[in-house]
């Protein structure tokens, strides 16, 4: 019951983007970020889906990964287009009945904002979820992040929980699962009858796992202790981040990429 | 054996050694427990060494006191010639000393199987180059390479205590600490998990300290220490060890099933047990047969046959018929088309190696996993017979069979005993006074008092909170108890009790399905045995044929009880040495077997004489 939920979605199909250094794509992933919101013109929307084909046609994903990664959004962008087009009331009126109005600044609104939605979280699945491991990313922000040391910002402890959070996501996952089953056995019930029913069916899951979990976290610290775990000073990788000139190449034709986007933009406004 | 025993130095050095944990009584007020009361010992350089106790007896607690994970409140502790207290050598003691806890899931910190080899390393700042090549080189000496880039969460149990072994190893340890690392494992797993340390020991010169409460992995050590309330027991070598049963029974320990069974061999005989002839099976059967040779067992008194009581036939229980389950659609099969008939008041043990589908049939036997073909019926005393095919019926089928999975302790969340063991049948339509009889029946049951039903479950000891655990269960009054490793992480006192209990709710008349992968407790304890392999039952049969046929037991590819292999291997230099024999099957316990074997030899000897 348990098993389609699946967090770190990695799929590694041994692209550029898999190939290139998880900094370096986190700045350019910034950089596209700005640059789909700034969109306001049509002529900067189909630059931008162009781009961004090309981009899926390089990271050797399936359309099916793809929509995958779609699926869990289209409640919410269906959402957001709706509430667009009804609540925008600018321009000239479209179709009106009772009290439902549509105008043409929200058929604009709506469309730019869903538009925008969908490219956003390909965007973020090309660049981030799908072609990065999560430790490579909690070193990344560990590593861009390393200034804010400087103010006494526990960069390094933030990256190890981070990473050892997403380590013990399948451990406890394979623990609910155990407890799911033995609390049944018992005549737990999680999906039938009231919702207050169902929710008393996962305090017996949720009290027994928060308990195994502290003890799990105590265990760690002391195995972590034992194995000389000291913070991050002085401490050196097995596989250490380095930027080569693949990862300078990419990053400018990236980087030109969104750059094209906001000039389009410019131009046609 | 040892490469530096000759320099004679001493890697750790404990005098009258003191250490007291903070607890907190009723969650407030704070009480000091004592847990090391004056211990004293010293390891030598290259030596492996034993510290052998039950459960709470401080063993744990002194290892962490060499890795300076504790300090001592008294005495002096020296590791490596500095002492623990000397902070100025905080890092050499630590740096030196490498570590492998029990539980293999809660070590494990790097997310791929590399990562988490050179998590150690990387905290002394090893340069990248080195670590490279420290963390191939460990992987490749356990035999994990190929999993290097793989998710260390996804390994098995015993794959994952060969990873810390691996990080351990890449630490370039003195020292290797072992705390119950093999408590979780497998039998299988186990084996390989010692090899590797033990050629670590041998290779390297690695001084390796296990802490445990297992007799047969202490007798493959040098030295042993026998620790009871925090204190020094017994020590020596292991025969020496062993050739003090009464004093091993006082530590709450075992011996080995093969010491036990010539021990009690010599004894029937009235003679005394030689500790230099404990050292290997080979020796101890070789002086059997001396003693035998010149021993008149005319007047040697043995004790009679004790018949077992045969177990009325009646009736099949609960039947599976042709299941088979797979998780995803064109997934592998799990199970495959599988038949068992369970018959009503047996103790049948399933057997089969990790991942053969043994814990997914379970879960099918009340419903939690649904037949996607098959169908699993359960027949209950009064006549109506139940299928998880049927959804209205399984909540009453669940009442039936009750399950009880590994660590069943993991389950508890109420705030009191009582109401915890009572969340079975809060569904009954049960007045409280009915829920309360029920509940205090389920506690005596599992031979706790009513005193702790007020209590929260979490104040309990591991032991406890199992048995209450178990009473949860069995407060439904099941028909049938499947019990998934009831047994596993307990010491040999509570594996004793454990099964004694067992014992008991089958003698009631309640029918038992025992999942375990220790052959030894399956062959004492069960009626039948099931070979589960590859989704599908190879093999039902009663515990004692299977064990005597030696050519299926090969076929089927399980390791035989240490009782049974052990007695085999006596009878056939008994065979050898005064001619043919006609034994009986071996027997369950040690002492019942030892007596069987004697009555044979007597008794052939005896018409040997009369032809």
């Amino acid at each position: 019951m348990l098993n389609d939920i699946s967090l770190g979605r990695y799929i590694d199909t041994g692209s550029v983007f898999h190939r290139m250094d998880p900094r370096v794509k986190l700045i350019v992933f910034l950089v596209y970020m700005v640059a789909v919101f700034s969109v306001s013109t049509v002529q900067g929307l189909v630059v931008i889906g162009v781009i961004l084909l090309a981009q899926l046609i390089l990271s050797k994903m399936t359309p099916k990964m793809i929509f995958s990664t779609l699926k869990p959004i289209i409640p919410i962008t269906i959402f957001i287009v709706l509430l667009n087009l009804f609540t925008i009331k600018t321009g000239k009126e479209v179709w009106s009945w009772k009290f439902l109005t549509i105008t043409e600044g929200g058929i604009h609104n709506a469309v730019f904002m869903g538009v925008r939605l969908i490219f956003l979280i390909l965007i973020t699945s090309v660049m981030l979820t799908l072609t990065t491991t999560p430790l490579k990313l909690s070193d990344a922000l560990e590593k861009l992040m390393g200034p804010l040391k400087k103010i006494k910002v526990p960069v390094h402890e933030m990256a190890m929980m981070m990473s050892i959070a997403l380590r013990f996501i399948p451990t406890l996952l394979d623990e609910t699962d155990k407890i799911m089953k033995a609390q049944e056995s018992r005549g737990a019930d999680y999906d039938t009858g009231s919702i207050i029913n169902r929710l008393k069916g996962y305090v017996t899951v949720l009290i027994p796992l928060f308990i195994s979990s502290f003890k799990r976290a105590e265990e760690l610290a002391t195995a972590m202790d034992a194995r000389c775990y000291r913070g991050g000073e002085g401490r050196t990788k097995l596989n250490p981040l380095i930027i080569t000139k693949f990862d300078v190449i990419w990053g400018i034709i990236l980087t030109l990429g969104a750059t094209a986007i906001i000039v389009v933009n410019i131009v046609f406004k | 054996m040892n490469l530096d025993i000759t320099e004679n130095k001493i890697e750790v050095l404990a005098n009258n050694v003191h250490f007291s944990y903070t607890t907190y009584v009723d969650g407030v007020n704070e009480e000091m427990k004592k847990a090391v009361d004056g211990m004293s010992l010293s390891l030598q350089k290259g030596s492996y060494t034993a510290i052998l106790g039950p459960n709470g007896s401080g063993k744990s607690t002194f290892a962490k006191l060499i890795d300076i994970l504790e300090v001592p409140e008294e005495g002096i502790l020296e590791v490596f010639g500095y002492s623990t207290t000397d902070e100025e050598h905080f890092w050499d003691i630590r740096e030196n000393c490498s570590y492998v806890f029990q539980n293999p899931d809660n070590q494990i910190v790097g997310t791929l199987v590399e990562e988490d080899v050179a998590f150690g390393p990387e905290n002394l700042g090893v340069p990248t180059a080195e670590l490279r090549k420290r963390v191939d080189e460990a992987l490749a000496y356990v035999g994990l390479s190929e999993f290097a880039k793989k998710e260390a969460a996804n390994l098995s149990g015993g794959q994952k205590q060969k990873l810390a072994i691996a990080g351990a190893l890449a630490m370039k340890p003195q020292l290797l600490i072992l705390d119950e690392s093999t408590a979780m494992l497998d039998p299988n797993s186990r084996d390989e998990f010692l090899a590797i340390v033990e050629k670590m020991n041998k290779e390297r010169g690695i001084t390796v300290l296990t802490i445990t409460h297992d007799m047969s992995e202490a007798s493959r050590c040098d030295d042993v220490y026998v620790v009871k309330n925090g204190k020094i027991f017994m020590h020596g070598k292991p025969e020496e060890i062993f050739a003090q049963p009464e004093k091993i029974k006082e530590a709450s320990l075992e011996l080995p099933e093969d010491i036990e069974l010539y021990t009690d061999l010599l004894d029937i005989m009235d003679e005394p047990v030689n500790s230099d002839n404990l050292v290997s099976q080979d020796v101890m059967i070789n002086s059997f047969v001396d003693i035998l040779k010149d021993k008149d067992l005319n007047k040697v008194y043995v004790p009679s046959k004790e018949t077992e009581k045969n177990k009325l036939d009646s009736g099949v229980v609960l039947e599976v018929k042709d299941l088979s389950f797979r998780y995803e659609d064109k997934g592998k099969l799990i199970l495959n088309n599988l038949n068992l008939k369970v018959n009503r008041g047996e103790v049948l043990a399933v057997v089969g190696k990790s991942g053969c589908g043994k814990t997914t049939l379970i879960s099918h036997f009340n419903g939690i996993f649904r037949p996607q073909t098959g169908d699993v019926i359960f027949s209950s005393s009064d006549g109506n017979t139940y299928s998880t095919t049927n959804k209205k019926q399984i909540l009453s089928l669940r009442q039936g069979i009750g399950l009880v999975f590994q660590y069943p302790e993991y389950q508890l969340f109420e705030d009191t005993v009582e109401k915890d063991i009572a969340y079975g049948i809060r569904k009954l339509g049960l007045t409280d006074e009915e829920k309360h009889a029920r509940v205090l029946e389920a506690i005596s049951l599992v031979g706790l008092s009513e005193d702790v039903l007020s209590s929260s479950p979490f104040e309990l000891s591991g032991g406890q909170k199992r048995r209450v655990a178990l009473a949860g269960v069995l407060v439904m009054k099941p028909e049938v108890l499947v019990l998934d490793e009831p047994a596993s992480g307990l010491d040999p006192k509570g594996r004793r009790d454990m099964f004694a209990l067992i014992k008991k709710l089958s003698d009631i008349g309640t029918t038992i399905i025992l999942v375990s992968h220790n052959m030894d407790e399956a062959f004492r304890y069960a009626d039948r045995i099931c070979v589960v392999k590859n989704g599908t039952i190879e093999e039902i049969r009663t515990a004692s044929a299977l064990f005597m046929d030696k050519v299926r037991t090969k076929e089927l590819n399980i390791a035989l009880p240490h009782l049974v292999a052990f007695s085999d291997k006596l009878k056939n230099a008994v065979v050898n040495s005064i001619g043919d024999v006609d034994f009986e099957p071996t027997e369950r316990y040690a002492s019942l077997e030892a007596a069987t074997i004697l009555r044979s030899i007597k008794k052939s000897k005896e018409v040997n004489h009369a032809e």
